[in-house]
């Protein structure tokens, strides 16, 4: 029982030494840089507390952005999800519904971000609902390959038991399917966090006037003096992108604790 | 939920009407060079309120034909009539608790949650079904583990909570595929004096029980169908007259070891034919 509680102050640590050691790599890099005779030594690498000022200084404009980013993910994820669900539940319920889906999906999935998101700006003509689009789109990908993968994982012997008290298909779905394709639910849903605010950012970074990818786009137009600006605008997208996949694992934690990979706590 | 009101009738079993009833059944399995005949011209009877075992080598068909009794796969030849209906209308009105060959519990359910299960399913209101689950998990033993989850129990108390669930909503068949056989002689021995003490508390309750232990299937049963290997046969089928209530005293009775030496000469005869 101690070992879980071990297991986590090392993860911790190993974790502080990674951060340190990069962010000494990194002042050591941009002294490097500054020592030379290169005038604009400081746009190209900022010192890390420049960059932690000008976020401080910035502070509206990258929070509004950041907001514009982040909502329009969170939507486009949630949408992306609710399709994905509905359609793989959908293409389960007959092998010739899943073949005749499944190619399009697949080749869909092939089609450049780049390519869509021009296109969908004609369609919508409308930055937030493109925004939306694309990081539904995104989530809608991952997680449909991953619940119909999910949908399909409950063992044949689980499917007799519910034929023997007669239980149809609504309530198979319910009681076994749906549970026994949470993990691969949230294994979709790990991977779509984080792209569905890449693909709202790249609404932004395509033309969009809002949003994290307009402030890097912007910044840098602005000449080298708003470089800085663009490492803000980047950190603060790694950082919502990882707060993004965090809150999945701790949904999955509340939703599925079950699972395999989930026990080592023991008790219950 | 129908309640039995049959008392057991340990007496002469073959006096007792049929209620399953087994005529020429065959099952095949595949087509051309893949194939195989399971089962062939398997006819028996299992009398009203009985505990009929169905002995047999691995692979003769035993789990075979207990989804058949089930309705949970069609029957090639023959037919199968259960309280004079087809399996798959039987199954339909949900007449029948399986405790398969695995326990099959839902690893997102606790123990009452899987228990309560096929209650759920069948839509039994919410204080009944809790009454019958928590009963039926003290039944087996379970009280203490209820909140647990199934891969916090040993293979036998998983198994056990399997049991629970398949008496939890009263059918009036019980059909259990090697409940104990993944479990060591001891708790093994235990859970069959355990067995025949919660079928006891269900008056009639027919139960049809697979194994493929001869001592087993003695003790438990009042009719044994025993098996041949591939395909699966009927090569006799044995009365048990001895007196129940059986508990562990009853291994040493002289007529189990004669039924028991019975049915050893009829399966090593069979090998040597
Ligand atoms: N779904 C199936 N498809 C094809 N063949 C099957 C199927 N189910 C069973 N069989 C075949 O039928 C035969 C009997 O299988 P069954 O599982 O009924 O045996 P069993 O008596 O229960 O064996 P055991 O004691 O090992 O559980 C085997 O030869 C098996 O290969
Ligand atoms: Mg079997």
């Amino acid at each position: 029982m101690t070992e879980p509680g071990y297991n986590r102050t090392r993860e911790a640590l190993i974790t502080a030494a990674i951060v340190v050691g990069v962010l000494a790599l990194w002042y050591l890099a941009a002294g490097i840089l500054a020592a030379g005779d290169d005038p604009l030594a400081n746009s190209k690498l900022p010192y890390p507390h420049v960059i932690v000022e000008r976020f401080f200084d910035d502070f509206s404009e990258v929070t509004s952005a950041a907001w514009t980013s982040l909502s329009t993910a969170l939507i486009g994820f949630a949408i992306g999800t609710a399709v994905g669900i509905v359609l793989s539940v959908i293409m389960v319920q007959a092998a010739w519904i899943e073949s005749a889906v499944m190619p399009y999906l697949l080749a869909a999935q092939m089609v450049p971000m780049i390519a869509l998101v021009p296109i969908s700006q004609t369609v919508f003509k409308n930055d937030t609902a493109t925004r939306l689009f694309i990081a539904a789109f995104i989530t809608f990908f991952s997680v449909t390959v991953a619940v119909v993968r999910g949908l399909k994982a409950a063992p044949p012997p689980a499917r007799e038991l519910m034929r023997s008290y007669n239980a149809g298909r609504l309530r198979t779905l319910r009681y076994l399917d749906l549970p026994a394709a949470m993990p691969m639910l949230f294994s979709g849903l790990r991977v779509a966090a984080p792209l569905s605010l890449v693909g709202s950012v790249l609404v932004d970074l395509m033309g969009g006037s809002q949003g994290l990818g307009y402030l890097m786009l912007a910044a840098q137009t602005f000449g080298p003096a708003q470089a800085t600006l663009v490492w803000v605008a980047m950190f603060v997208l790694l950082a919502l992108g990882f707060l993004l996949a965090q809150a999945v694992v701790m949904a999955e934690k509340v939703l599925a604790p079950w699972q395999p990979a989930m026990r080592q706590g023991g008790g219950h | 939920m129908k309640e039995a009101t049959v008392q057991h009738d340990h007496g002469a079993i073959a006096t007792r009407s049929a209620t399953v009833v087994a005529t020429g059944v065959g099952k095949v399995f595949g087509s051309g060079a893949n194939k195989v005949q399971a089962l062939d011209d398997v006819s028996f009877e299992v009398p009203q309120g009985s505990f009929v075992s169905i002995l047999g080598p691995s692979g003769c068909g035993k789990s075979t034909l207990l989804r058949l009794i089930a309705g949970l796969q069609p029957i090639s030849s023959g037919e199968i009539q259960v309280n004079d209906h087809t399996p798959d209308e039987m199954r339909k009105a949900r007449e029948f608790g399986i405790v398969f060959q695995q326990p099959i519990l839902f690893d997102w359910r606790t123990v009452e949650q899987n228990v309560a299960l096929p209650l759920q399913l069948i839509g039994t209101p919410k204080e009944e079904r809790k009454r019958r689950v928590s009963e039926n998990i003290e039944l087996v033993g379970l009280s203490d583990f209820r909140k647990h989850r199934p891969w916090q129990l040993s293979g036998g108390m998983q198994q056990r909570v399997a049991i629970a669930r398949a008496l939890a909503f009263g059918p009036r068949f019980l059909m259990m595929d090697e409940p104990f056989g993944a479990l060591d002689m001891m708790t093994r021995e235990r859970m069959q004096t355990e067995l025949l003490r919660i079928w006891a508390s269900r008056p009639g309750t027919t139960i049809v029980f697979i194994t493929h232990s001869i001592s087993e299937a003695v003790l438990l049963s009042d009719r044994i169908v025993v098996m041949s290997a591939r395909p699966g046969r009927v090569m006799r089928v044995i009365d048990v007259d001895i007196e129940r209530p059986r508990t562990d005293e009853a291994r040493k009775d002289e007529r189990f070891l004669e039924i028991e030496a019975e049915i050893r000469d009829l399966i090593f005869s069979q090998e040597h034919a």
